[in-house]
């Protein structure tokens, strides 16, 4: 049994037009992938590829007018979807913990850090205030804050956005979560900050066994700190496998786009627009999604592409072509 | 969490017939078509009010002063023995009459000066805002009372100290929209491309910003209804026997404590609901234009 | 130490806000049409009386030698005298304003602590059928003409019903009213132990107070809602909910970071209801600064006109100092900006 298997998972978007139709953004179009325990996985691709909504859906937060309508989500061997929100509540911030891009912002400005940790550690375990104080400071100290009882004391603001996504990543790991998704962890950091944090993410993750989603636009953080990578476009997976099976024979059109596209930093771009516009959820082509971008487009693939196995285990791609060996690379 | 409402924005197809539409906009925001409604009804008011009116609303009765109202005077007569409900009637002309050029003037003056000042920025842009930011320490009421005693009061003036008075708030929203754009590849490949300050400003920014601006126009007329009418109520600008319903209740209000209810209590009750229409139909508009504002809540 | 610099800098940035709403004043009624000499004179005066009274009254001398003129009065404390009434406009200003900050403070309080409590619950369960009706009533009370439901009041309560006294004044007219004091005939006629006036204080205040609250709930409603919803959707809120807070810590999450904003807002309300209060005063003949102030502007008396908006703006000012003394006292965050 995996620690966490997502199976077939389809998250829409359910809204009324003003025209009074019925109108669904088909954001995730069944999402399969396994985690196992100690293992890292790398979730990536462009910005509406449902990299954020698949966390949401595993966590249980999606919000209206987004909602699950279909697939499984394994947790432990456990099914989320349709588990009671007193339930999930129990388990986010214990056995399933977040870490988002905006550690300033996502810290009760009111409230100081140290009694932001205490909070969440009490939310989930039955200890006095003292211990939980104790083990708090522990926290502190493990995610290389110098002087952590002073900082217990701190204001949020006070925080840099290094310090800051230290103090998220302690809260995330207080309760000793069994699995942790860590959204963009680094984005808006300083490029020396981030490897810190990166790898101090990377030691924590590793000691305690946790299993690990990063979801990232960054093809070098996957490269560096991920056992496995999923690539993601239009609300699939479109290729996945160990990091270095995919990275070094790509077999999906879109995923040899990518690294092809980045070919020093490894970096999807988000800053300016894609030259071409993302795919429209709402009219998603039959057959294959990618099939209007993709440069080796056939009649073939008119038709749903099958999930093909390739080389290396665990290694396989939705392509028609996938058995082809790649080109760019 | 960016990705999930990134996906939500994706623009909708346009379909669907003409009734379809109406009716998802009235599942989208009630508030909106009962606003259109209200609006619409006061509308056909002053349109139709030849036909609609039992009597001359100027005409004095002298023999019926301070009716109540009955089958002939359905809202009674005033302290001069004029008909109440004619005089309500007609009062919608005068709403619109100033709500209209108001809202006209105050865009007019406004859009223009938010989209300059919003693409300039500077010590211009400086200027003005604080300058508008030291209006905002007067309430509108004593700010409009004021200009408009010192203008003189007649109705033109009081149409121009509104529209004028009320330029800041589309300056505001406009300048703001204006400094979201700005940074847009759009706006910067315009610009890249040679095109004069002026064309930028009117053609690629104004449609955009100028969305904010008409979000804003129902909300600003209800406020010139208001506000006209209170200048009236308190015998500035339009003078009893005018048929204005701000100068109607200030005939009516000695009448309120005495019994004779009906001469204040319907042109008040009329003011109400116009402005509570046009107040309803920019809430709704606010909700139709930013469907997130709805959607923002859990 | 903060709170005294804090106070010194805002002095400093008063002054030149002061100054130009004193010279915008000043230029405003002048560069009108109307001429208020003609007015003050009356219908049947002969030019030369109009010529006289325009040089008693300083208004023949150019425009700038006049604000001068005028700027030195106000800066030894001197607003000038009435042109109508003759008495000095300082001591008739100061006399009045604790008679309108009695009605104002009463009505706010009231319309504040039924409007956030409302705004609060409407906020907690958005789109519900108390936030939809909360957000009717909040529209109703931005529509209601404020001098309309004040006479509504004065028909339904004084008329009809005969619950309350006429809306004349502050204090029934068979009553003297009691020494002065703090110059609210309320905390004046405790004082003073005169029961039948502060009976008779106490009942003429009902119904002003109530318009203005029932006008100052609407928009604090809508703001407290508005505010309420937006730290909802904060990023910490999603992460405490990320982090599996217990629903209700969450709760108080979202009241805490609502508290700032809400204060701050009810702040400028106050400052923005000085015109319905004015209209609140004119209907029940209040004899505060607000029936002052609108008999002054709609007479043309430019001395009363001057020292009734430059008493305005400080009174904005020095709202907008309290607020932001009680934002840093409760929030950390400002507190190292101060």
């Amino acid at each position: 049994m995996s620690l966490l298997e997502v199976e077939d998972l389809h998250t829409h978007f359910i809204a009324r037009g003003l025209d009074n139709r019925i109108r669904t953004a088909r954001a995730l179009n069944g999402v399969s992938f396994a985690l196992e325990a100690g293992r890292t996985l790398g979730l990536v691709g462009e910005t509406g590829a449902g990299k954020s909504l698949t966390a949401l859906s595993i966590m249980g937060l999606l919000r209206a007018p987004a909602r699950i309508v279909a697939g499984a989500i394994r947790f432990e061997g456990r099914d989320l979807v349709g588990a009671s929100e007193d339930e999930l509540n129990a388990l986010r911030g214990g056995s399933i913990a977040l870490i988002v891009q905006s550690p300033r912002t996502s810290l009760d400005p009111l409230t100081r850090v140290g009694d932001q940790l205490i909070a969440v550690h009490r939310a989930h375990r039955q200890v006095d205030a003292a211990a939980a104080r104790e083990r708090a400071i522990a926290m502190l100290a493990s995610v290389g804050i110098p002087d952590p009882a002073r900082r217990m004391n701190a204001w949020p603001h006070e925080l840099s956005g290094g310090m800051a996504q230290r103090i998220l990543i302690a809260m995330a790991l207080i309760n000793e979560p069994r699995l942790l998704i860590a959204d963009e962890p680094t984005t808006g950091l300083d490029v020396t900050v981030q490897a810190q944090v990166l790898d101090l993410l990377r030691r924590l993750v590793r000691e305690k066994g946790i299993g690990a989603i990063v979801i990232t636009h960054d093809l070098g953080v996957v490269a560096h700190y991920c056992d496995d990578v999923a690539v993601m476009y239009a609300g699939s997976i479109v290729e996945s496998g160990s990091v270095r099976a995919v990275f070094g024979d790509p077999r999906h059109p879109y995923t040899r786009n990518l690294i092809a596209s980045t070919p020093e930093k490894l970096q999807v771009d988000r800053g300016r627009r894609p030259a071409v516009p993302p795919p429209n959820l709402y009219a998603l082509p039959d057959g294959c999604h990618y099939r209007d971008r993709c440069p080796d487009a056939a009649e073939l693939c008119a038709q749903a592409p099958p999930w093909i196995a390739v080389g290396d285990p665990g290694h396989c791609a939705r392509c028609h072509f996938a058995s082809r060996q790649g080109t760019a690379a | 969490m960016s990705g999930a409402a990134e996906s939500a924005r994706i623009a909708l197809p346009a379909s669907g017939g003409a009734l379809a539409h109406v009716i998802g906009v009235a599942r989208r925001s009630p508030t909106f078509v009962i606003g259109a409604a209200i609006i619409l009804a006061f509308a056909a008011l002053a349109v139709f009010h030849p036909w609609l009116m039992p009597h001359d609303p100027v005409r004095a009765f002298p023999t019926q002063v301070l009716h109540a109202p009955d089958a002939q005077f359905w809202f009674g007569t005033d302290s001069n023995g004029m008909d109440v409900f004619s005089r309500v009637i007609y009062g919608a002309i005068y709403a619109f009459a100033i709500a209209a050029p108001v809202v006209v003037i105050g865009m007019a003056i406004g859009v223009p000066i938010g989209l300059f000042t919003g693409y300039r920025g500077g010590w211009l842009d400086e200027i003005v805002m604080r300058f508008f930011d030291a209006l905002r320490v007067f309430p509108s009421i004593i700010l409009a009372l004021a200009v408009v005693a010192a203008a003189g009061p007649s109705l033109l003036n009081v149409i121009l100290v509104l529209g004028i008075l009320d330029s800041p708030v589309y300056a505001r929203v406009v300048r703001a929209e204006v400094l979201a754009l700005r940074a847009n590849a759009y706006v910067e490949s315009a610009v890249a491309a040679g095109n004069p300050t002026w064309r930028i400003l009117f053609v690629h920014l104004m449609p955009n910003a100028l969305q904010g601006a008409m979000a804003q126009s129902a909300v600003r007329a209800a406020w010139a209804v208001r506000i006209s009418a209170t200048l009236a109520f308190l015998g500035v600008g339009i003078q009893p026997p005018t048929p204005e319903w701000g100068a109607m209740i200030r005939q009516g209000a000695e009448y309120m404590v005495t019994g004779q209810w009906w001469v204040g209590i319907f042109p008040g009750a009329a003011l109400i609901a116009l402005v509570l229409g046009l107040n309803m139909l920019g809430d709704g508009l606010q909700d139709l234009l930013d469907p997130r504002r709805k959607a923002a809540t859990r | 130490m903060a709170i005294l610099r804090f106070l010194l800098r805002r002095l400093v940035l008063v002054v030149p806000l002061l100054l130009a709403v004193v010279f915008f004043t000043f230029m405003l009624v002048r560069i009108g049409g109307q001429d208020p000499v003609a007015r003050i004179a009356g219908p049947t005066a002969t030019q030369g009386e109009i010529e006289t009274i325009r040089s008693e009254l300083g208004l023949d001398k150019p425009l700038f030698a006049q604000f001068a003129i005028y700027l030195g009065l106000v800066a030894r404390g001197d607003l000038g005298r009435s042109w109508i009434s003759n008495r000095p406009v300082l001591s008739d200003i100061v006399e009045r304003v604790p008679v309108t900050l009695e009605l104002m403070l009463w009505g706010v309080g009231i319309g504040a602590l039924v409007g956030i409590p409302v705004g609060l619950f409407a906020a907690s369960r958005p789109n519900r059928m108390f936030d939809q009706l909360s957000r009717g009533i909040s529209l109703l009370g931005f529509s209601i003409p404020t001098y309309w439901l004040g006479l509504v009041m004065l028909f339904v309560f004084f008329y009809l019903l005969d619950w309350a006294p006429p809306g004349m004044g502050r204090v029934s007219l068979m009553l003297t009213p009691p020494p002065r004091v703090t110059g609210s005939y309320l905390i004046d006629g405790l004082i003073a132990a005169d029961w039948e006036v502060v009976h008779s204080a106490a009942a003429q205040l009902v119904l002003p107070v109530l318009c203005v609250a029932i006008i100052s709930a609407a928009p604090i409603i809508k703001q407290t809602r508005a505010i309420a919803l937006e730290v909802s959707a904060s990023d910490y809120v999603r992460y405490a909910r990320a982090a599996g807070l217990p629903r209700r810590q969450v709760q108080q999450m979202v009241l805490r970071n609502s508290r700032t904003p809400v204060i701050t807002y009810v702040g400028t309300e106050l400052t923005g209801l000085v015109g319905s209060t004015s209209l609140i005063e004119y209907v029940f003949a209040w004899g505060g600064l607000g029936q002052y102030g609108l008999n002054a502007i709609i007479a043309g008396d430019f001395v009363a006109i001057q020292g009734y908006v430059l008493f305005l703006a400080m009174f904005s000012v020095i709202v907008f100092v309290v607020v932001d003394l009680a934002v840093m006292i409760l929030e950390p965050r400002a507190a190292l900006q101060g």
